[in-house]
């Protein structure tokens, strides 16, 4: 997506292009712990359990990710924000000892989109918690790379089922990298096939007609 | 203000976090990774009342805003200030998720153009919004327009030939009864399931893609 | 009738035109031998970029059928099977009036009379009448005498090669093919030996120039390859891929010999192994995992042994050829024949008859080796059904003595029963029960007596297959049975279909069993 979108919102995508990108969409949705500096006048419904019409100034509140950022700016913070328990200190000691065996779908599934997001907010674990993500991924993508270059046929469910949305994708371009050289050597890339969508298409078809 | 209540209930608090659109009004958004990335594997029907309802809140949200902003101008910025920045947050992302919506959609729509033909099968076109046919009719319009003019003979077809051609020929199996078939010398032949036939590649192309026959490689 | 003798001129030589307007319509029987000439056909016309298309074809109706619904704007039409008898009667005496439906087979050009069959006859009608009365009775006795007898003439994938070669477009693939039609006909007994020695010898030279490598390290090529050897085969069943034991339990001609389903006849075997020093053990697992030292020495032990156990040198060994490509992919003819039909006569619900068509072309195809490693297990499958059937068949006394023929059937509700309801497998377990019967039998006349086994074929149309072959001694293969059902059912009205290509197959109403039989025999009284 080009830099035309940046001024769409009062995020800036510009250097992302993500405005459009379902994956952004649904990352940004992510909750964050927040602390009301201020009182808000008339948006007491959004937390059935105030039970007043304004949310007093003190409520903590998990809101996603754009409503606290939105609140949050440095002109006027109306809001502050505490660190998801993921990000915190103890879930990084965790990565450390070892980042292979944590399942980042269930911590995540937008484990590094929403931590990088979360550097918006220049906590002063921000650092810290950058450095984390470097390191996490780092200390899988060896994992992840060897997987994927070496399992042509396999159920590898077990194995995808604990990573990342970003971690899947690199895991599936890894894996389809395989499976083109494979069939450049068999000289099955000069079939003609048919098209993904034709395929989707037919598969829900028949599982319609199974259903009825 | 229960509109306002709706909208800002789906946007911020239920659990778990859906959009302000719900999940299943992106189309298919399940993440399925059969090549990897996101994709709409195939589009569900458009979710016009959906739209409509996301429209309603943010008028809704609007509005509200709007008398706010004029109690703030007659002094009380100061407790203003907080629930506006609050409505145009939410403003703001229901906008993005109907454009998003809208985006992911069209460029779905489009690829089909690729993968279809010119002519969507019955059931997908049914999921179209009549404003999404029309852009397809007009996508398709453009392609063409845009085919015939790039050589001065007759044009290309782009969508031919996307892995680089060996042969003029190519051999296929029929995978289903399809009927007869018009050769580009007038021929008439049966595709019939399970036929085997030696064709000119540019002929067979679409329907191997379209899954009416296999290309066979030795 | 339905006969197609292609010479090299048919397609190729009548136009030296860029063929491409042309379509050629390429009609193909189950069989193994026509499967191979499609696939060397198909390498042909790929090469000229001459359109064509493919259909399979099950029996006469159904050849009907695919000509009418796709001769729409073809030019030639080919047939392929093998082919009947070579005495074929002139053209003019046979197909001169029925233009219309003759057109399909593009007959014996070797008679320059072809391109009148076109010419219609009506202006000269008043005039020829009388003539036409004459020829048709004329007619009539030719057709007689043409279909008393049926049997089989050149392989017709050896008769491509043979064109692919003159065009210079051999390849030691396509000889491959050829090879294997040619040993699908002697393996089927389509053709007495001397006619398959005939084929070998015509076949050798050319495997010796397409395979002809010099020693020295440059001019080596890949495993990868195809390598094509002559060799006097082992006549065992696909004993490579089996256990030697095994093999030798499910080969015509050992198992016979032996009597293995006697308990004396298991002990011989055994005996007979261990007088060749083989241990049971050996011989029991995996030829492949065989120690090295007997493997090598396998043929000599039988050559060796032969005569004490007097074992026919003829029928126990085979000059053939096998293939080799890649380190692990070495098969002989029969093992690729085997396969074929195995995957050819899949019972397997889910498949049609031409998606095993299709699948029996991929089997052919070398670089698919998992479908032919498929093939080879179901041919276990077939072929240990195969032997239960004879067993049971020996053991309760089945096969009986019509007078003239022998005969025995296969009940619904056998075990297998389905394999059998296959033409290919039927015949084998026709001359497979007939010659074990013969090696039982006390009585010398059975072998001159010739066979009909009938098997259940379909419940829903209650019918059944019943096929009839000639007696063992009779070495020359005519099959007189295709006009004598064809009688037995006129004359009693039973309810039969003669849609096979080969005439001495037929599907009859089970009902009416017994009184077809009666006729049958009083006409071959």
């Amino acid at each position: 997506m080009s830099s035309s979108h940046d001024s769409r919102g009062s995020q800036n995508f510009e250097a992302t292009g993500d405005y459009f990108s379902l994956d952004d969409i649904l990352a940004t949705q992510e909750r964050i712990p927040c602390t009301f500096q201020t009182e808000v006048l008339n948006l007491g419904y959004i937390d059935p359990s105030l039970d007043s019409s304004n949310i007093p100034k003190g409520t903590k509140l998990e809101l996603p990710f754009w409503l606290a950022k939105a609140l949050c700016s440095r002109r006027k913070q109306c809001v502050t924000i505490d660190l998801p328990k993921h990000y915190k200190e103890v879930y990084r000691d965790v990565f450390n000892a070892d980042a292979n065996v944590v399942d980042l779908h269930k911590l995540g599934p937008y484990f590094y989109r929403f931590g990088s997001h979360l550097l918006h907010f220049e906590h002063p674990e921000s650092p810290d918690i950058a450095k984390s993500l470097l390191k996490v991924f780092q200390a899988r993508f060896r994992d992840i790379m060897d997987a994927s270059q070496n399992a042509y046929d396999q159920d590898m469910s077990k194995m995808t089922e604990k990573l990342d949305e970003m971690e899947k994708v690199i895991f599936f371009h890894g894996q389809k990298g395989l499976k083109d050289l494979q069939m450049w050597e068999t000289r099955e890339g000069e079939k003609i096939k048919i098209s993904e969508m034709v395929i989707n298409h037919r598969k829900r078809k028949r599982t319609h007609l199974d259903e009825s | 203000m229960s509109l306002i209540r709706h909208s800002l209930y789906v946007g911020v608090v239920e659990k778990p976090p859906p959009p302000p659109l719900t999940e299943e009004q992106y189309g298919e958004m399940e993440p399925k990774y059969p090549e990897g990335g996101h994709y709409l594997s195939v589009l569900r029907p458009h979710g016009d009342d959906c739209v409509r309802q996301v429209f309603e809140e943010m008028r809704a949200l609007f509005e509200q805003n709007q008398q706010d902003v004029e109690k703030a101008l007659d002094g009380a910025q100061a407790e203003m200030f907080p629930g506006i920045r609050m409505r145009h947050a939410a403003l703001e992302r229901n906008k993005r998720c109907v454009l998003a919506y809208v985006y992911n959609r069209l460029q779905k729509i489009a690829q089909m153009r690729w993968e279809f033909g010119s002519v969507l099968p019955a059931d997908i076109k049914y999921n179209l919004a009549e404003q999404e046919v029309q852009w397809f009719i007009k996508y398709t319009k453009c392609l063409a327009t845009y085919m015939r003019s790039v050589r001065a003979e007759g044009g290309l077809d782009l969508t031919q030939d996307l892995k680089p051609p060996k042969s003029l020929y190519i051999e296929v199996r029929c995978l289903m009864d399809h009927g007869e078939f018009e050769t580009q010398d007038g021929g008439v032949i049966l595709l019939k399931k399970n036929s085997q036939h030696f064709l000119l590649r540019s002929e067979c192309e679409h329907l191997i893609r379209q899954g009416v026959l296999e290309h066979s490689v030795h | 009738m339905w006969s197609c003798k292609l010479s090299t001129g048919t397609v190729y030589a009548a136009d030296k035109e860029p063929r491409t307007e042309h379509r050629v319509l390429v009609l193909v029987a189950f069989e193994i031998d026509a499967l191979c000439a499609c696939k060397i056909l198909q390498y042909l016309f790929q090469c000229d970029h001459v359109l064509y298309t493919i259909v399979p074809v099950t029996g006469k109706q159904d050849l009907e059928r695919a000509f009418v619904e796709h001769s729409e704007g073809v030019q030639v039409c080919l047939l392929m099977k093998e082919d009947d008898l070579e005495n074929i009667p002139e053209f003019r005496d046979v197909f001169l009036e029925d233009e219309s439906d003759e057109d399909d087979l593009d007959n014996d050009s070797d008679d320059p009379e072809t391109g009148q069959k076109k010419r219609r006859f009506d202006e000269a009608a008043l005039i020829k009448r009388m003539e036409k009365r004459k020829w048709e009775e004329n007619r009539k006795k030719i057709l007689f005498e043409y279909t008393e007898f049926s049997g089989y003439g050149l392989s017709s994938s050896l008769l491509l090669y043979d064109m692919a070669w003159k065009m210079s477009k051999d390849t030691n693939d396509l000889l491959w093919l050829a090879i294997i039609g040619v040993t699908e006909q002697y393996i089927n007994q389509h053709v007495e030996r001397d006619k398959y020695m005939e084929s070998i010898a015509e076949l050798q030279p050319h495997v010796s120039r397409l395979n002809h490598r010099p020693d020295d390290e440059e001019s080596s090529i890949s495993i990868d390859c195809l390598k094509v050897m002559f060799d006097n085969e082992l006549r065992l069943t696909m004993y490579r891929h089996w256990s030697l034991f095994e093999s030798l339990c499910h080969s015509e001609y050992t198992t016979c010999k032996f009597k293995i389903w006697t308990m004396k006849g298991r002990k011989r075997l055994h005996e007979f192994l261990a007088d060749m020093g083989l241990p049971l053990v050996q011989c029991k697992q995996k030829f492949t995992s065989m120690d090295v030292s007997y493997k090598e020495s396998v043929k000599d032990l039988f050559k060796k042994f032969q005569d004490k156990y007097s074992i026919n040198e003829q029928d126990l060994f085979l000059p053939s050829f096998h293939a080799q490509y890649g380190y692990k992919n070495r098969y002989c003819a029969t093992d690729v024949i085997y396969a074929s039909e195995a995957v050819l006569q899949d019972v397997e619900k889910e498949y049609s008859d031409s998606d095993n068509f299709l699948h029996t072309l991929d089997l052919l195809n070398r670089s698919k080796t998992e479908c032919m490693e498929k093939g080879i297990e179901m041919a276990k499958i077939q072929l240990s059904a195969l032997v239960k059937q004879v067993q049971s068949f020996l053991d309760a006394n089945l096969v009986i003595s019509a007078g003239p023929f022998l005969y025995a059937f296969v009940q619904e509700g056998t075990p297998d029963v389905k394999f059998f309801a296959k033409p290919i497998n039927l015949a084998r377990l026709a001359r497979f029960t007939l010659e074990a019967y013969c090696c039982v039998s006390r009585n010398k006349k059975v072998k001159t007596l010739p066979f009909v086994l009938g098997a259940h074929h379909n419940s829903d149309m209650g019918t059944m297959l019943v096929i009839g072959i000639p007696p063992v001694l009779d070495k020359s293969l005519k099959n007189c049975f295709g006009k004598a059902f064809e009688q037995a059912a006129a004359t009693t009205n039973s309810r039969t279909l003669h849609d096979f290509f080969d005439s001495h197959i037929i599907e009859l109403k089970s009902e009416d069993r017994s009184k077809f039989f009666d006729a049958l025999i009083s006409l071959l009284q």
